[in-house]
């Protein structure tokens, strides 16, 4: 896997965009010890085994020295704290591979998880805020039965084609479609997500339609979390140009399209960060991961 | 009489009533049926308009939001533990109260217990 990301990764960080490649480096360590792969595949700079973060492939970007801690404002003593952060982030993804989460059993996996990811930068996890998904309930259903018989229940066909119904626990919204299709949105976890879904699929079971339970599908994992430290959005919109468009008459946050993995984060001046567009939940922690090393790097004085 | 209003303040005690009344008239052979059903409409017209048009006084209602729907234009709602604050404060307290709202040409109104 890691090997098929490097070229691309090459590719997308060919403007030398010195910062971005070095995470993108972190990120990348961290799979490969994951992964257990041979590093010696890659090819890694001979220095340490561990090595710096980012000594792998800086030498195009970093002109400047062997230490490859490239950036825009090199004041070395701002890497100081991110540096520490990378170390730990790479230590700890030897703890346990956290990739294939969703396949094994509940609810013992997404606890190790957080706490491994809890250690990754300074303490903050993201929250996770809302989950959508779809399900095929593979039965056509008559919208207006559904309406006069469920509660909680709105249903305007002048509106909107599809039953809105909601349930307290977990709490979430579904929104039935005609052709059987449900959209579950508002789950605070990916079990909640599940378990609301059968609910709603149970209640329209009981409703008399030959419902299934057929390709529930995780389709946007939305998380927030706060550094705790205001963030020059001007700076880190310049240097990270390729990634970031930052229109304050528009909209007050810098929306951050991260290209691996595949999040888009705003990120406000207060410190606030929203991470959104995410499959699974590590990619939510990996965006983040990556993203707070360069918010360090552009905290307001 | 174009437009169909609901009938559900028939059910109501004025309109329980009225259509009492209106049964006697028949059996005594006072009024024809038909006569009857046009007194109703009119019945249903009135009220849907006096509701909208002529009843200000106000209540808030606060309890547990217990079950909605909303179809064909028309809200349900079962609140449970509702308290109704009046306008002269006083307060009346009910374990479960349903309430149905619909549209009644550019407005809205409705309740039964």
């Amino acid at each position: 896997m890691s090997s098929f990301a490097l070229p691309a990764r090459q590719i997308t960080f060919g403007r030398s965009n010195a910062p971005t490649q070095q995470q993108q480096h972190t990120f990348q360590q961290q799979q490969q010890q994951q992964q257990q792969q041979l590093q010696s595949q890659q090819f890694q700079q001979p220095q340490n085994g561990l090595a710096l973060p980012g000594g792998g492939y800086s030498q195009p970007a970093a002109s400047s020295g062997g230490l490859a801690l490239p950036g825009p404002s090199p004041l070395s003593n701002s890497y100081t704290p991110s540096q520490g952060v990378q170390a730990t982030v790479s230590t700890n993804a030897v703890a346990g591979p956290s990739t294939p989460p969703a396949s094994t059993p509940a609810p013992s996996t997404p606890l190790t998880l957080e706490q491994q990811h809890i250690t990754a930068v300074d303490g903050i996890v993201p929250t996770l805020q809302n989950i959508v998904a779809t399900v095929n309930l593979d039965c056509r259903l008559d919208l207006k039965t559904i309406a006069l018989h469920a509660r909680n229940a709105e249903y305007n066909p002048k509106r909107f084609a599809a039953v809105i119904m909601r349930i307290r626990e977990p709490k979430t919204t579904a929104l039935i479609f005609a052709s059987g299709k449900m959209v579950v949105t508002g789950a605070k976890s990916e079990d909640d997500s599940r378990l609301a879904s059968r609910k709603y699929a149970r209640i329209v079971q009981k409703l008399g339609f030959d419902a299934k339970f057929s390709e529930f599908k995780i389709q946007n994992i939305v998380g927030s979390c706060d550094v705790k430290f205001p963030i020059r959005l001007e700076g880190l919109a310049y240097s990270h140009g390729q990634f970031s468009s930052y229109e304050p008459e528009l909209f007050p946050g810098l929306i951050y399209r991260m290209i691996k993995p595949k999040v888009v984060l705003l990120i406000f001046v207060s410190g606030k960060i929203v991470l959104t567009g995410a499959k699974v939940r590590e990619e939510i922690y990996t965006a983040f991961n990556t993203i707070y090393t360069v918010l360090c790097e552009f905290r307001k004085p | 009489m174009a437009t169909a209003y609901y009938e559900f303040y028939r059910g109501s005690s004025i309109g329980m009533a009225l259509t009492d009344s209106l049964d006697e008239l028949i059996t005594s052979g006072a009024i024809t049926p038909q006569l009857a059903m046009k007194v109703l409409q009119q019945f249903d017209k009135s009220l849907a308009d006096t509701m909208v048009k002529q009843v200000k006084t106000k209540t808030t209602l606060k309890g547990h939001l217990h079950t909605y729907r909303l179809c064909d234009d028309v809200w349900t709602f079962i609140v449970k533990n509702a308290s109704f604050k009046m306008e002269s404060n006083e307060m009346v307290n009910a374990p479960k109260i349903k309430i149905i709202a619909c549209k009644n040409g550019e407005a809205i109104e409705a309740g039964k217990k």
